[in-house]
This record gives C-alpha cells, sequence and structure tokens, in this order.
C-alpha cells in the first residue's frame, strides 16, 4: 500500500529524445520495443491516433488509473499524528505476520527434515532450522525422533497410599519371581538328570558296542571303518575271502550296526540262512550216502561272532556250489546234468550195471535236519568228496592270489577269459583214473599170476599215479618259493594224472629182460578228454612181431584185448620158438607155433600145432594133431605143471 | 614290446610306510627281488652324428645308398640282468675256473635267472607316460659274459645291483628299489664278477638312501591305439591313486637316453677344425 503512495508523484515522461531530431538506429529499435510492449502493436500509430489517445487521457494505462482512485482516500487528508500511529499500528501487524509466517515455515521445514532424516542417507543438520538446530539436536535429539519429552522426575513425591500399593505389588513380584526362579532350577536338575542318564546310558551302550568290535577283532575279523561315516554304523566286518569271484568277494562285507542297548545288530547278509553244500551218492535212485555239515550246535562267544563265521562259511559253500554249476555246462558229455539246482554226476565204472551209482550236488540251508530213510553205508565217501571240493576252492582261491602276484604279461588285444576252476573236473577225473587205473591193474594181476602158475616170472610194477609215487621228491626240492606245500600238493591234482603199469615179459634165460610198459592218462579236457592208455612195447617184441613200438587205447576192453593177444603171441613165436628152434615155426599173426616131433628118423616128422590163448586171465593151450585135439589152461590157481612141460609133454 | 613308465621318490624314512600302503593297495606282500646289472658297450665306436648325410660331390650315387642300409647308425648300451637271491652274497672269492652259467634246469621247475635287456630312448610323444621300446630275451644256457661279448661286439663296462620291491596290481608293475654297488673296483674290473659280494660290503649309490618308485605298464600291441591307451589310463589311474603319497612324474626323456654318445676320435681334423684354422690363416694373411 505504501508503495502504491510513492507513485503518487511520479509522471510518465517520455524518453529523452536525441538531440538530433533524427533517431538512430538503435534509437529506433528501442523505440519500436518500447512502443510494443506498452501497446501489444504496432498499428495505427500516428501522430493523430496518439494524440487522440492522450486527450482521451489514454496516455497513462491501468497503472495510473489506480493511482487516481488513491487520490479520493486521500481527500479526507488524515493528522500527522493519527498517520503515525497508524503506521506503527501497521508495522506491528506486518511484523507480527511475519514473525508468525516465519515460525510456520520454520516449523514445516523441521518437520519434514525431521521425517526426512529417518531416511540414513539424508542425515544433514543443514537442512534444519537454526532454532532447531541449537535448541534440539545439540541437545541431543536424534534423527528421525517425533514427540521426544524430557522430564525430570527427582523430586516425584509418591503419597502413601500409592507407595504401599506399590511395594506390596513390589512383594509380590519377589514372591513370583522367586517361585519362577525355583521352579526353573527345578527343571533344570530334572534336565541334567536325564542328560546324565541319557549320557550314562550312551556310554554304557558305547561301551558294549566296541566291547562287542574288540572281541570280534580279536577273533581275527578284520574290522574295517565305513567309508560314509553314519551314525551308529562306523564299522563294519569282513568276513568274504580275500580272492573270492567278484560277486561273493561283495557279499563279503558286512556293517555292524549299533542296537539301541548297543549290541551290534545282525545285517541282513549276516543274518541270512547259512547254507552248506550236501553230497549225496545214490544207487538206483537210493541215496546210500550223503555229508552234510553238523548243525552249529555250541554257541560260543557271541551270537554276532557266530553268524559272522556262518556267513563265512555259507559264503564258501555257495561260491563252490556256483563255480560247479558254472562247470556243468561243459561237462555234459561226462554224464554231469544240472537239474532242479542239484548237479548230478555219473559214477564212472558203474554204467553197465543196473544200480548206476551217482552223486548229487546241492547247496541246501545248514539248519535242515537229514531225512530218515537214507543209507548211511557211503557216508565217508560223500564226506570225502565234500571236503575235497572245498579244499579244491581254497586251492583255487590260493591260485588266484598267486597269479595276480606274477609279473602281468604284456598287454595286448586279445583279452584273456577267465578260466572257471577245475572242481568238478578235477573230481571226475580222479574218479575216471582211480576206476580205468584199478580196473586194468586188476586185470594184469590176474594175468601176472596166471603166468606165474603157467611156470613164467612176471613181475609187475604198478603206480596210480606217478607224482604221488615222488610226491616228497618234488616239494622238497621245490623252486616256488611262492607257493606253500599245501597249494604245490593240490595243484598235483589239478593236472592230469598218469598212472603207470610195467609187466615184465616172460623170456627165455639168458637174453634180455623186456618190459612191456602202460601210461594211463586221464584228462577231462584238451587233448584227450578222457583216459587216453598208452602202451609201449620193447623194441625186439615190436621187431619180431613186426608191430608198431607205440600203441594208443581208449578203453580198457581194448587195452587188456590187445595185451591178451600180445602176451599169447609172445608166449607162442617167442617163447616156444626159441625152446623148439629148429623144429618150431610160427604163422602170421595168430598165436599159433608148429613143432615138429624129434628124433624121427625117416624123415616123416610129425608136425604138432599148439597155439596159446590168453583171455579173461585164463591161458589155455590147444594141441591139434592131426586128428586128436588136447587142450590144457591155467587160471592162475596153484598149477603145478608149467607151460613148457606140459608143451613137453605133448611135443616129447 | 613297450614300457609304460612313470618315476617317484620315496625318502628312505618313509620307505617302510609305503611299503606298507602298497602292500595295503596291491593286496599282496611285497616280492623281495635282488638284481644284478651289468652294463656292455658296443666295441665299435658310433659314426659322426649327420655322417650319412651328403657332404659334397659323389660319385658312387648307388652303391652308398646300399652300403648304409647295413650299417645301423645308432649304437646303445645294453643290459645284462641276473637275478639273484639273498644266498647269491657273499659266497667267497671265486676261483679262476668258474666262470658264468645261464645254465637252466627245466626239469627241475627253474627259471632262468639271465636275460639281456635292450631299452631304447623314449618316445617323444606326449602322453602323459614315458614309454619306451625294451626288449628283453632271456639266456638259457652257456656263459652270459660271452655271449654278450662275442655278440656285439660288445665291452663290460659297469656292474651294479638293485634291491628292492615288487608288487603287481592289475598290469601295472610297481618296483620299489634303489641301487648298489661294490666301491672302488670299478675301474680295474674288466669282466663280471662270478659271485656277488657280501651284501654288507655294497654301497648304496645314491647316500641319501633314496628309494625309486617305478610304476610300468607292459604293451605288446603298441600299435592298437585303444590297448595303448587302456595301459595309460591304468598307470594314470595308478598316479592318481598314489597322489598325496608318492608323486608319480615323467620323467625328462634325455636321462633315460641308451645311445652311445659320439665323441670325435683325437688326432682326427673334422670339418669344422679346418674351417676354424682356415680362418685363423686368412687373418694373418691379412696382417
Amino acid at each position: 500500500m505504501s508503495g502504491l503512495e510513492s507513485l503518487k508523484d511520479v509522471a510518465l515522461r517520455p524518453w529523452p529524445a536525441n538531440k538530433t531530431d533524427e533517431l538512430s538506429r538503435d534509437a529506433l529499435l528501442q523505440q519500436i520495443e518500447q512502443l510494443t510492449s506498452e501497446r501489444g502493436h504496432l498499428r495505427d500509430i500516428t501522430e493523430q491516433s496518439l494524440q487522440a489517445n492522450i486527450d482521451a487521457g489514454k496516455d497513462v494505462f491501468n497503472d495510473a488509473k489506480e493511482g487516481s482512485e488513491d487520490d479520493d482516500e486521500e481527500k479526507e487528508a488524515p493528522s500527522m499524528k493519527e498517520r503515525k500511529d497508524e503506521i506503527l499500528k501497521m508495522q506491528r501487524e506486518m511484523a507480527s505476520h511475519l514473525d508468525w509466517a516465519r515460525f510456520a515455515a520454520t516449523n514445516a521445514l523441521d518437520l519434514i527434515s525431521l521425517v526426512l532424516s529417518a531416511d540414513p542417507n539424508k542425515r544433514a543438520p543443514t537442512s534444519f532450522s537454526h532454532t532447531f538446530r541449537e535448541a534440539g539436536l545439540n541437545q541431543g535429539l536424534p534423527f528421525g525422533s517425533m514427540g521426544v519429552a524430557r522430564e525430570n522426575h527427582e523430586h516425584h513425591e509418591l503419597k502413601s497410599e500409592e507407595r504401599q500399593r506399590k511395594e506390596e505389588q513390589q512383594k509380590r513380584r519377589d514372591l513370583v519371581s522367586k517361585a519362577a526362579r525355583m521352579e526353573a532350577l527345578d527343571t533344570a536338575t530334572d534336565e541334567i538328570l536325564k542328560a546324565a542318564r541319557n549320557l550314562e546310558k550312551e556310554v554304557r551302550r558305547e561301551t558294549k558296542y566296541w566291547q562287542e568290535i574288540v572281541s570280534i577283532s580279536d577273533k581275527g575279523w578284520p574290522i574295517q571303518r565305513l567309508r560314509q561315516n553314519v551314525r551308529h554304523v562306523p564299522f563294519g566286518v569282513k568276513y568274504g575271502l580275500p580272492e573270492a569271484s567278484d560277486h561273493f568277494k561283495a557279499r563279503g562285507f558286512a556293517p555292524l550296526r549299533m542296537d539301541r542297548d548297543g549290541s551290534i545288530i545282525l545285517d541282513p547278509y549276516l543274518a541270512l540262512k547259512p547254507k552248506t553244500l550236501r553230497v549225496k551218492i545214490s544207487e538206483g535212485g537210493k541215496i546210500i550216502g550223503s555229508s552234510q555239515l553238523p548243525v552249529e550246535s555250541v554257541v560260543e562267544g557271541l551270537a554276532v561272532e557266530k553268524s559272522i563265521r556262518l556267513a563265512r562259511d555259507s559264503l564258501l559253500e555257495e561260491e563252490l556250489y556256483h563255480e560247479m554249476s558254472l562247470e556243468t555246462r561243459q561237462l555234459l558229455p561226462y554224464g554231469v546234468r544240472l537239474r532242479d539246482s542239484v548237479i548230478s554226476a555219473d559214477v564212472p565204472g558203474t554204467e553197465t550195471s543196473v544200480t548206476a551209482r551217482q552223486l548229487l550236488i546241492d547247496c541246501i540251508p545248514r539248519d535242515d535236519k537229514i531225512p530218515d530213510g537214507q543209507g548211511h553205508t557211503y557216508d565217508w565217501l560223500a564226506h570225502s568228496i565234500a571236503e575235497a571240493l572245498r579244499l579244491l576252492l581254497t586251492h583255487e582261491h590260493s591260485m588266484r592270489l598267486y597269479r595276480r602276484t606274477q609279473l602281468p604279461s604284456p598287454l595286448t588285444a586279445r583279452k584273456q577269459e577267465k578260466k572257471s576252476p577245475p572242481l568238478l573236473r578235477t573230481l571226475l577225473a580222479m574218479l575216471h583214473h582211480l576206476q580205468r587205473v584199478d580196473s586194468l591193474f586188476i586185470y594184469l594181476n590176474t594175468v601176472s599170476s596166471t603166468l606165474r602158475s603157467a611156470g613164467f616170472e612176471t613181475p609187475l610194477e604198478t603206480s596210480r599215479e606217478e607224482s604221488w609215487t615222488k610226491l616228497r621228491d618234488t616239494l622238497g626240492k621245490s623252486t616256488k618259493k611262492d607257493l606253500s606245500a599245501t597249494d604245490q600238493l593240490l595243484d598235483i591234482f589239478t593236472k592230469p594224472f598218469t598212472g603207470k603199469a610195467t609187466l615184465t615179459l616172460p623170456s627165455s634165460q639168458g637174453s634180455q629182460i623186456e618190459q612191456l610198459t602202460i601210461a594211463i592218462r586221464t584228462v577231462i579236457g584238451a587233448p584227450t578228454f578222457g583216459t587216453e592208455y598208452k602202451l609201449a612195447l620193447p623194441s625186439s617184441l615190436a621187431t619180431d612181431l613186426g608191430l608198431s613200438t607205440e600203441n594208443k587205447f581208449q578203453s580198457t576192453t581194448d587195452v587188456t584185448s590187445y595185451l591178451d593177444w600180445i602176451l599169447s603171441l609172445h608166449v607162442a613165436h617167442r617163447v616156444l620158438k626159441n625152446e623148439y628152434a629148429n623144429r618150431a615155426a610160427a604163422k602170421g599173426n595168430e598165436a599159433r607155433v608148429t613143432i615138429a616131433s624129434k628124433g624121427s628118423k625117416n624123415g616123416v616128422s610129425v608136425k604138432r600145432d599148439i597155439s596159446v590163448e590168453l583171455r579173461g586171465g585164463l591161458l589155455a593151450l590147444h594141441l591139434s594133431q592131426e586128428s586128436s585135439q588136447e587142450t590144457h589152461s591155467w587160471s592162475g590157481k596153484g598149477e603145478d605143471v608149467s607151460l613148457k612141460e606140459q608143451v613137453k609133454s605133448w611135443v616129447g | 614290446m613297450h614300457e609304460l613308465l612313470l618315476y617317484g621318490q620315496v625318502s628312505a624314512a618313509r620307505h617302510d610306510q609305503v611299503l606298507k600302503i602298497l602292500a595295503g593297495f596291491a593286496a599282496m606282500q611285497p616280492r623281495r627281488i635282488l638284481q644284478r646289472r651289468i652294463i656292455y658297450k658296443p666295441e665299435r665306436e658310433p659314426e659322426e652324428p649327420g655322417s650319412h648325410l651328403r657332404r659334397g660331390g659323389t660319385q658312387a650315387v648307388a652303391v652308398k645308398q646300399k652300403l648304409q642300409a647295413t650299417t645301423p647308425t645308432q649304437l646303445y648300451y645294453t643290459h645284462l640282468v641276473q637275478k639273484l637271491s639273498e644266498e647269491d652274497f657273499g659266497q667267497g672269492d671265486s676261483k679262476t675256473s668258474d666262470t658264468l652259467s645261464a645254465d637252466v634246469d627245466f626239469e627241475g621247475g627253474e627259471e632262468p635267472r639271465w636275460s639281456t635287456l635292450f631299452e631304447d630312448i623314449p618316445d617323444t610323444g606326449d602322453r602323459g607316460v614315458s614309454i619306451r621300446f625294451t626288449n628283453n630275451t632271456d639266456l638259457i644256457g652257456g656263459d652270459p659274459h660271452t655271449f654278450m661279448t662275442t655278440s656285439g661286439p660288445n665291452r663290460f663296462v659297469t656292474e651294479y645291483y638293485i634291491e628292492g620291491h615288487r608288487f603287481v596290481h592289475g598290469n601295472v608293475v610297481i618296483f620299489l628299489h634303489r641301487i648298489l654297488h661294490e666301491p672302488g673296483v670299478r675301474n680295474l674290473q674288466t669282466e663280471p664278477k662270478v659271485n656277488p659280494p657280501a651284501f654288507e660290503a655294497l654301497q648304496l649309490l645314491d647316500q641319501s638312501g633314496t628309494y625309486i618308485l617305478e610304476a610300468k605298464v607292459r604293451v605288446q600291441d603298441f600299435k592298437d591305439a585303444s590297448v595303448l591307451e587302456s595301459g595309460v589310463n591304468e598307470l594314470k589311474g595308478f598316479q592318481i591313486s598314489m597322489r598325496g603319497c608318492v608323486e608319480l612324474s615323467l620323467p625328462d626323456r634325455l636321462t633315460m637316453d641308451t645311445r652311445v654318445k659320439y665323441t670325435p676320435p683325437p688326432g682326427v681334423v673334422t670339418k669344422a677344425q679346418v674351417q676354424a684354422q682356415a680362418q685363423v690363416q686368412g687373418q694373418q694373411n691379412n696382417r
């Protein structure tokens, strides 16, 4: 308002003109600018129109008009004092307004600053007003705070009732807290006791577990830490044989789980029913002998140990059965069958008889009772066979270790196939060999005794298996340090069996001792696939009779008939012919000698045919003389007449 | 036959520990090995390297190629290996009439004790293992020393002994051993001793007593990539298994060189010497 009053004396005057009438260019531009700003346009700006405007009072615009209105108020013309008061009053009013505005503005500023200062990024004291900074922030008012009040309670006096009430409250609170503390202590004791009990149980449990572990370990079972350190299963026991085939090797390990009371829980592997190999011998469909491990009755040591031992035994038996059942596939030609998980094998030598003997091998739970109604006469044989098979498998195990530790052959593209261990093969070869050898030796013995009774000395030497006779020597000077004597002994059984018989031939005095040698060789597999007889004749006999020195035969009957023939030939062609050197004449391939009678003076000699026949241990001598025939025979039972004497009596 | 090889070192203090670890790893007892090795050098000096290359002009082109085919350019040291047992050591001084004998009693189940061993310089291939060609031939009769000296002809160089233990893990043959020699007599000997000296009289070649761990896979079908690969993998598998126990590494190829080095004979003027002389003379003339 006061501003307007000061404008009262102001009059608009034209811009001071240039001294020259002529407007300079700048001045002209200024003019135009002024005109534009005053009028907004440059139209109708002529001297006349401007003059008209001046006349109409339009030279002063709005401001000037207002000023002219104020003129009316001033007409009242106040006095000086009045005016001063009014001014003072107005000043005060204005000051109070300004103060209030300032106050409101700072308040708003502080409020917003305070709100913003809640954000840690915006904590700048500069944004607050000066007074707030002085009175608030510097006095410890925190940022972002609102509604803080500071009071002084020093002189707070309570009234007596209130104090009483408060004390009572306090007392009650103390009681409650004491009770709560007691209760807490109580439960704490309980907890500690419980923990102690738990600990004791745990200790007892651990002790028991460790005792069992130690006891198992002391028995010689290798204990092994499990790789995954599972709680309750810290250890496992390895009971499988280290050289078992892969499948059984993996089964030979069981974790030793801890039970709730600390004893060891049986692993499913250990808890499996132990199995055992059973060998039965049947004759004509009737069981006449069987082998079975006795059911373990004596319980010594822990149950776990017992079951570990049983599991180990069972593993061996199962592996044995497994290997044998694989082996049966190659042994079909030898009469080995696998039917209904029973391996049956023909015992050689009884094929012809009505009551064929068979071996039946199966794997049964160990606890099974032996059914009644069986013969027990051949239990010993069944037992021996079962034990032999077990020994052969353990031998195979140690041979696996031996082979593994030898220098490996260089790598080639050809993969070496794993051979299944010879268990049944060895057994069969053994049975075959013994049967063949025995039957041949029985024959040779009868022949020998028959010949002896006929006056020929034919000593016979036999050995069923060559390597057995010189066993001590071979084991004594063996150079294989890596193999134990047991394994070297068992190794003999996996090699071909070779029996040998030497028969000294009857001969005339003074001549060289001549011997027939028969080697009997049994292999289940290449090259002979069974038994082979190799008969070696002395070279002189072979040349005399025109035969080859070595002959091979496949069966006992072949070799015995050949021997019959050879021996009778020998007696006829060599012994008798040498006896009657000039008078005897041998014919062809028959054991027949023609002997001319002695001392006939007229040149007509009587010729007598004498033929020798040896068959089935019976030596027969036939004399055919023109029409008459005579026969004399020896069977090896104490005849006193020798063959030579008999011939002499006939021939003279 | 080719050998894939890796070598590691075991200090004497750790020997027993490593022996036990290996026994557990291979699941077998260590097998004690004692060997004598006799080194032979060819009598003939090797040709000068690069002598087969044509130098200067020649007039007999056709004849020369023929000659080259018959003479080997490289000559190698060869070994004679004798398997020994503890009893063989220290059997006293040998009489002059005694000779080495490689006779084998096959009937009595003996194995040949003597063998000749040829080892080539390792291949240059980079498969992470050392690969070399070897040839091992058992001798089954006669005097091995005479055999070696006449076939070649070779000259006796020296003999040394190897003692250690052998393990077999799959196809990897692990041989933890160290080398012994008889001190002092090396330069005087002209032929191998008939009887080895007492074991106690032998000295370690490496005085610290460090053992060498040799891991070896032998490969017959070297040309078959899959066979070679499987061998290499098996050996590397062993290397990884032994990590932290014994660090097996690939030896420097040139340290296993078995070739006879060429030394220019004294008195013979080589081409380089002639050139050098000519230069010196030229300089003198210029002055």
